[in-house]
């Protein structure tokens, strides 16, 4: 399954609580795609999926925004 | 016919004859300069370099030929002055190309000899590979290094702005960079909480930075092309191409030779209207000093935008005006990969050298609305004068726009405005532009919580150095479960904000309190808190973890 979340306009810690709580409502497999306005989420998301064990797929940056897919690996 | 001499030709002595021309049109006006070129974009040399900018031509503001058919001001080029006759008004040249001395008379002499880099005596620093960078064949050396790919191991010595920028465009070049300072910090003039955004922003762009150490000696292959460096910690760094850029030094031998007056900043003295102590001869650009606009002294900054406002002034007061040059407050600003810096008026050691009693404050903010995509974070630093409130300085770091802000700063603080007078400005606001509220109001009404004693703040180097001191403090991560999972202080309690009130018997009153959150938004409501529920000592992590340099766990 994927799940989308649009993040967009949200400041910190809005991006990264979203994300915590679609992966938390999702299943091992899913994934969890995430839109961000907040540059900061860069380097936060990526920190975030190595202490959670979840994995980064992809993270990519386009018209300012970023778009990043989150592979459910265990519940945050 | 008044005969006007103009000795040097980048900056100043370029400004300073043009606008004399404009001014007295009848007039003879001859540049000499050493140098093959006139008029050229020194600081645009490190993008040369890059290959931000293809070709040489493009950094040439105005070729000689062009001054003498548009301006009538004759450009000698390969000219170097090499002795000045005050009571005679003449000027001894030698032709650099002819080999023959020439002599000119002159009833102005405008000296704009500039400065040149600094390179200490040391074993091997004659090797070949082993450069500076001040004139354009400086830059051309370089890049065809680069181009030939002839340097596959780069070092740079010196972390001031040169350095700097050469460092980011030699590692945008694909070359293994690595940059050496001296001191214990980068970017000089700044506070070192700022300093150290920067340099982690540079090592995550892939620059290996050494600070606290110094180049030793250079050496070479048997063909006398450098390939290493020894430094004083004995350690030895390969290179095939150094560039050493530790600062420069006022080019005024021949001013002191004919006795003109050269001030403490070791540059030349110049009075208000840029004239020297002998009647007729003006020094301006990087030769002459200024003076500080809030300090009561002589100040040495090297910087072509003062280069350019001074030669004009050169040109009106040398043809008989009165236009005075107040004063700099050593702004400067530089692009390093993606992060922007700026600076102006006083750093915090500046503040304190010069005596003032002074609070600071350092706060993140966004450049535009956090709605409109492609907003990016900046951080601000503001120094006042405790007593008064005078804005005295401020430095902004970051991805997003700082060029704005500083310059407000510059002219509130060139007006003699306070923070007060900060939070209240009438700025330009729009979504695209500028947050509602922007980053500098927002600094300056944190500043004034400080001021009044509503909050009181720690920075993030002083903590980790009293941390280090082994004193005890009572640390508190506010922030959310995920964020606080992803790194915080080590040894720091979690309690998130909102459940802070509920636990607030987890903490001891009596211990001195940290708080930290991301920006400092969290911190400052908790301190609110926990200041009102009677703890002795409570202080908001400044900047936040978003602006702490050190590793967290």
């Amino acid at each position: 399954m994927e799940i989308r979340v649009n993040a967009k306009g949200l400041q910190c810690p809005g991006p990264l609580l979203q994300l915590s709580n679609a992966v938390k409502s999702a299943q091992a497999g899913d994934r969890v795609l995430i839109e961000v306005s907040d540059f900061g989420f860069k380097k936060d998301i990526d920190k975030w999926c190595k202490k959670t064990g979840n994995t980064l797929i992809s993270l990519d940056e386009k018209d300012s925004i970023l778009s990043a897919v989150v592979e459910v690996v265990r519940k945050a | 016919m008044m005969r006007i001499l103009v000795i040097g030709g980048v900056a100043a002595g370029t400004k300073a004859a043009a606008k004399l021309r404009r001014e007295l049109p009848s007039s003879v006006i001859t540049v000499v300069t050493s140098d093959r070129h006139v008029s050229y974009a020194g600081c645009g040399l490190p993008y040369f370099i890059g290959g931000i900018i293809k070709e040489e031509r493009e950094l040439v503001v105005k070729a000689p030929r062009l001054f003498k058919e548009e301006n009538g001001i004759e450009i000698l080029t390969l000219h170097q002055a090499v002795r000045i006759e005050p009571e005679a008004k003449k000027v001894e040249v030698i032709d650099l190309e002819k080999q023959v001395h020439k002599v000119f008379d002159y009833d102005l002499l405008v000296i704009s000899t500039g400065a040149s880099p600094f390179v200490p005596r040391m074993e091997g620093i004659d090797l070949d590979g082993i450069q500076v960078l001040r004139t354009i064949d400086d830059a051309r050396e370089i890049r065809d290094r680069v181009d030939q790919n002839a340097a596959r191991q780069a070092l740079v010595v010196g972390g001031g702005f040169i350095g700097l920028e050469v460092a980011e465009n030699l590692v945008h070049r694909g070359i293994p960079t690595t940059l050496v300072e001296f001191q214990p910090q980068i970017l000089p003039g700044y506070d070192l909480e700022m300093a150290l955004i920067a340099e982690n922003h540079l090592v995550e762009k892939g620059l290996r930075l050494i600070k606290n150490r110094k180049v030793v000696a250079f050496e070479g292959d048997p063909l006398g092309k450098v390939q290493n460096a020894k430094l004083d910690g004995g350690e030895v760094l390969a290179a095939d191409l150094a560039v050493w850029a530790t600062g420069v030094r006022p080019n005024v031998e021949l001013a002191r030779s004919c006795g003109i007056v050269i001030g403490p900043t070791g540059a030349i003295q110049v009075d208000e209207r840029m004239e020297t102590n002998i009647p007729g001869i003006f020094a301006v650009g990087d030769c002459a000093e200024n003076q500080h606009l809030l300090l009561d002294r002589p100040v040495w900054f090297p910087m072509g935008s003062t280069a350019n406002k001074a030669g004009r002034i050169v040109g009106i007061n040398a043809s008989g005006g009165s236009k005075r040059m107040p004063g700099l407050l050593g702004t400067n600003i530089v692009k390093l990969f993606d992060l922007n810096a700026a600076r102006t008026g006083l750093s915090t050691r500046e503040a304190l050298e010069a005596g003032f009693d002074i609070e600071t404050v350092l706060v993140p903010a966004n450049d535009k609305a956090h709605y409109y995509p492609g907003y990016r974070n900046v951080n601000t630093k503001l120094i006042a004068d405790r007593k008064t409130h005078r804005v005295l300085g401020g430095q902004i770091i970051g991805e997003g726009v700082v060029d704005k802000p500083i310059d407000i700063l510059v002219t509130a603080i060139s007006f003699g405005a306070t923070v007060e007078d900060l939070t209240t400005l009438d700025l330009a606001y729009a979504p695209p532009f500028s947050m509602a509220m922007s980053s500098l109001i927002t600094a300056a009404n944190v500043l004034e919580n400080k001021l009044t004693g509503k909050v009181q703040g720690i920075l993030p180097t002083e903590l980790f150095e009293r941390m280090e001191g082994g004193e005890d403090f009572q640390i508190v991560d506010l922030r959310s479960e995920p964020e606080f999972i992803i790194g915080t202080i080590e040894g720091a309690l979690h309690i998130p904000l909102t459940e802070l009130s509920s636990r607030i018997g987890e903490l001891d009153p009596a211990r001195e309190t940290v708080l930290l959150c991301k920006y400092g938004k969290r911190s400052y409501l908790g301190a609110r808190e926990l200041t009102h529920a009677g703890f002795e000592k409570v202080e908001i992590l400044e900047g936040g973890l978003l602006l702490y340099p050190y590793e967290t766990v």
